[in-house]
């Protein structure tokens, strides 16, 4: 099952790009993975086309801080256009596999990660143990943004 | 009622009509989407039309010779052109008819290229069918057209220039060269403008100040130049050829005697920044701009110094005079002039790039602008012409330009300022020159070296090192220690993200609009670009000129320049200016008011609602009566009349219905009248054809000098007859070419919404747009709007409600 970005991204906005590369100067994710960038996301967009795009698993180092965007002359909402990228390659199954775990945990448990023998750390520090997860109602939250969908717990 | 308006109809349409229509293919431009021989052949069934013929270029020699021809031989009495806008080529046909002994104002135009095969380039069906209705408009308009006569006024020989710089200069100088009065307004205690700030010019690196100043001094000793330092502008009343300007000239506290020696400078005791180097050094409150300042004249800058408000509590500058040549006691002046023909050069202002705080403007020391740099680099400036680092005053070893700060972009200004791309290159070269150990880095989007020699002056900077990266760097951090700068970016073309560490950033920062634009706009009646500009009254063949008549543009207030462009257009707008003095009188179009005094009650409502106070009287007098020499022709005070009194000429009330009336004689349900004021909206639309914006065919425009013209009467006729929809479109509030005439439109529209909701009618099928002459896209989505508002309704909502006008109608016209 396939999404249609551009239904949720205006296309139209990408042609605004003139690739001066500031979001690509402002981006942390760059920082981690040489030559990751917004500006080559939508150049990718533009001319190979987003099935390309979706593919690629740098596509998730996004972090959403919304910089590229502040500091974009051409006003283009670069953010939503990598949420809908990324929520396109989940639908598609490209979606990396520590992120997959980290929801099914969340399903399952109610918290995206386990820290071994974190109750007896917290104790040693004098602090309570930690309450009880509403896992029914995570499962639900996740059923209604479709995960459940895109992720098998 | 409704046979009696036939029967005017038929008294109109004399039987001795005689029009010849000429449909114009423009080669394809037209001809590729209107089958104009079948519109040719429609209109020859036209009542009154006696010959249609189509052609493929009519403004040609030859299409202009077989209208005279015509016009001989078959004793055509009106003439009627479907082609382009009117404003394009209604001269052309106009001199035609004269050079056959017609009355200009017996021709009339269709537009049917703008307005039809331009927007609907892929419905020939409809385009054909839309041509069709707009010549019919045009030859029903035409039948009821009468002989005018044009009005001759002096044009007084004396010119004022508003703005000091190289462009001022240019102009002011081109005219009085020819024998003319000028008078130059320079806001500034000196002219010379932005090029005197600037240490070298590209592409030749002449030394900028070295060349503008000849000029300089020649303006000042010019004996046919009025030079006006300190002053503005502050009211213009008139029109082409008479303009009645008021200027205040501000307190200078200096007296022309003034040696400029200097020694009132080291006796002051009051400092101030020095706006001429950008800010970066300190001048006294006594002052002279700049050494090479005309007129050589120091001034006070009050707001500084010590003896504000007539108390005088420091008298040192006095006292250090050798010349006694300092006047306390000076006070601001209101001049007044009267001159023929104005040329605007009020320049730009450089675009500050505090706001973008990614870039630590303002915040690290080290990050300059391109402007400052100017002054840093020149030999008059703070440093001598030494490169230093703002910090710590140290020569800069690495140094980066960031360019397109300021420009294209949506966050600043969207346009492309032209100068900065060859400036840097200038500026990177000057420093090669004076340091070449300097590494330099230049990060960019494009460089744009479009003109002469700039493609050569651009290679030049690569082979002498300098360093182009593709790709604006999103950061800068400044090392709080050393206040060196660390910049983060991407370089686009090796896909690598990149961080240089530089000793000193310049920002290439793009040019702006001057910040009071929209006072001289205003004043002037001009139009503004969506970009804050002043815009021409043809971008292509009339370039220098604006919409109002004896005011011409020259530099970059136009739009962005170098100096040679500004130059270059300033001598453009003096020889334009030149024209008017030279020939020392100008025809007035004959589209006034009059009024009839037969009718006139003196209720005196039509004066009141004119913006230029050109219609006088009294009740006791009896009548009031439009003084033709004032009155500019924007129709606002017709629809004012109750008693049906006063009529514009060659805009007549029977001449517009009957435009409208042809329009909706067929399909009436589906249309959409549009009226269009001619400045703005008519332009808009005008714009919208050249730009090739596809909006639905069925709406048809009617045009008026000004939106205020518009009679609700007309809007009644429109709905009374059947239309779907009517448009009302002026210029924007406030930039009325007729001095706010246009707040009559917006409250008349109103006023008719009501009585719409009255009836029970849905008023979105009236609808009041502002679509400036820029806006042509606004223009095709109001009429995109409306089609989709108009598919809404049904047949029998539209009848009814013709019905409920044609009621009021009756019940009107029955009353006393």
């Amino acid at each position: 099952m396939t999404m249609k970005i551009w239904k949720h991204f205006n296309r139209a906005d990408l042609y605004e790009c003139y690739q001066c590369a500031r979001c690509t100067g402002s981006c942390p994710a760059m920082e981690v993975v040489e030559a990751f960038g917004p500006r080559e996301t939508i150049l990718k967009c533009l001319n190979l086309g987003h099935e390309q795009v979706v593919k690629d698993e740098k596509l998730w180092l996004c972090c959403t801080c919304n910089v590229c965007e502040d500091r974009c002359p051409q006003k283009i909402p670069i953010s939503e256009l990598l949420v809908a990228l990324r929520n396109s390659a989940a639908r598609r199954g490209n979606i990396p596999s520590r992120l997959a775990i980290a929801i099914e945990l969340l399903a399952k448990t109610g918290r995206s990660m386990i820290v071994h023998q974190l109750d007896e750390m917290r104790a040693h520090h004098g602090l309570r143990p930690l309450p009880e997860m509403p896992v029914e109602e995570i499962r639900a939250i996740l059923k209604k943004t479709g995960l459940d969908e895109v992720v098998e717990y | 009622m409704k046979e009696k308006t036939e029967r005017t109809d038929e008294s109109v349409l004399r039987n001795d009509l005689r029009i010849g229509v000429y449909v114009c293919h423009c080669g394809k431009n037209i001809g590729g989407t209107v089958r104009c021989h079948e519109v040719a052949e429609f209109a020859n069934d036209l009542p009154g039309v006696i010959l249609a013929k189509d052609s493929l270029y009519t403004c040609s020699e030859p299409g202009q010779e077989q209208i005279k021809a015509d016009i001989r031989e078959h004793k055509l009495n009106r003439v009627v052109v479907a082609s382009c806008t009117p404003r394009l080529h209604e001269p052309t046909f106009r001199a035609a008819c004269e050079a056959a002994g017609l009355n200009p104002y017996l021709l009339e135009m269709a537009n049917i290229r703008e307005h039809c095969s331009w927007v609907h380039l892929h419905d020939k069906d409809a385009a054909t069918e839309k041509a069709k209705d707009l010549v019919g408009m045009a030859v029903n308009r035409a039948a009821r057209l009468v002989p005018q006569v044009e009005v001759t006024v002096p044009v007084t020989r004396k010119a004022l220039v508003i703005g000091g710089g190289v462009a001022g200069i240019q102009a002011a100088l081109d005219m009085a060269d020819a024998g003319y009065k000028v008078c130059l307004v320079e806001r500034t205690g000196s002219i010379g403008g932005r090029m005197a700030q600037i240490d070298k010019t590209f592409p030749t690196m002449d030394c900028s100040i070295c060349i503008l100043a000849p000029k300089m001094s020649e303006v000042g000793r010019h004996p046919n130049i009025e030079l006006l330092t300190l002053s503005e502008v502050k009211e213009v009343q008139g029109h082409i050829g008479n303009f009645k300007i008021k200027v205040l000239t501000k307190a200078r506290y200096v007296t022309k005697e003034c040696t400029s020696c200097g020694d009132c400078i080291q006796a002051c005791p009051q400092l101030a920044p020095d706006e001429f180097n950008a800010g970066l050094s300190i001048r006294r409150a006594i002052y002279i701009p700049f050494a090479q300042a005309v007129p050589s004249t120091f001034l006070i800058d009050m707001n500084r110094c010590l003896n504000n408000q007539g108390i005088v509590a420091c008298d040192r500058c006095f006292q250090a005079c050798a010349h006694k040549c300092i006047d306390f006691a000076d006070t601001d002046r209101t001049i007044e002039l009267e001159v023929g023909t104005i040329v605007v050069a009020t320049g730009v202002d450089v675009f500050d790039p505090t706001a973008l705080t990614e870039l630590g403007y303002g915040r690290f020391p080290n990050v300059i602008t391109t402007l400052e740099f100017e002054r840093l680099i020149n030999a008059g400036g703070p440093s001598s012409g030494e490169l230093i680092r703002p910090s710590d005053r140290k020569r800069p070893q690495k140094v980066a330009f960031l360019q397109c700060i300021g420009s294209r972009s949506k966050r600043s200004n969207p346009y492309c300022s032209n100068v900065c791309c060859m400036n840097t290159v200038k500026d990177a070269l000057l420093i090669k020159e004076h340091w070449p150990d300097t590494e330099i880095y230049v990060f960019y989007i494009d460089i744009r070296a479009f003109g002469k020699g700039f493609e050569d002056l651009f290679q030049r900077s690569r082979r002498e090192g300098v360093v182009f990266i593709r790709g604006i760097p999103g950061e800068i951090i400044e090392d709080i220690n050393t206040g060196n700068l660390t910049l983060l970016g991407e370089n686009t073309l090796l896909g690598s993200p990149y961080r240089y560490n530089m000793d000193m950033v310049i920002l290439s920062v793009g040019i702006m609009p001057h910040k009071d634009a929209h006072v001289i706009q205003r004043m002037l009646n001009l139009s503004t670009d969506t970009d804050g500009f002043y815009m021409e009254a043809h971008p292509k063949l009339r370039p220098v000129d604006t919409t109002t008549g004896g005011v011409f543009l020259a530099g970059a207030a136009e739009g962005p320049k170098d100096i040679k462009d500004s130059v270059t257009q300033a001598s453009a707008a003096a020889s334009r200016a030149n024209i008017l003095m030279s020939k020392g009188e100008v025809k007035i179009p004959a589209i006034t008011a009059r009024i009839d005094p037969n009718k006139c009650t003196a209720c005196g409502l039509c004066a009141k609602v004119c913006p230029y106070h050109a219609i006088e009287g009294s009740k006791e007098q009896g009548y009031y009566r439009v003084i033709e020499a004032a009155c500019q022709g924007c129709g606002g005070c017709v629809p004012e009349c109750h008693f049906g009194a006063i009529d514009q000429t060659h805009f007549t009330e029977e001449q517009i219905v009957g435009q409208i009336d042809h329009a909706l004689a067929t399909d009436a349900h589906n249309k959409i009248i549009a009226f269009a004021c001619n400045w703005c909206s008519y332009a808009g639309a005008d714009f919208a054809g050249v730009s090739r914006m596809q909006y639905p065919h069925n709406v048809r425009i009617i045009r008026t000098m000004c939106s205020a013209r518009v009679s609700p009467k007309w809007i009644e006729r429109a709905f009374s007859k059947g239309a779907g929809a009517v448009l009302v479109s002026g210029c924007h509030p406030a930039d009325c070419h007729y001095n706010n005439a246009n707040q009559n439109t917006a409250r008349r529209v109103e006023r008719f919404w009501k009585r719409m909701e009255k009836l029970g009618i849905n008023k979105d099928r009236l609808r009041l747009a502002w679509v400036s002459a820029a806006e042509g896209a606004q223009f095709a989505r109001v009429v995109s709007e409306m089609e989709e508002g108009l598919r809404k309704l049904t047949p029998q909502k539209i009848q009814e409600a013709a019905e409920k006008f044609k009621q009021a109608v009756i019940k009107k016209s029955d009353a006393p």
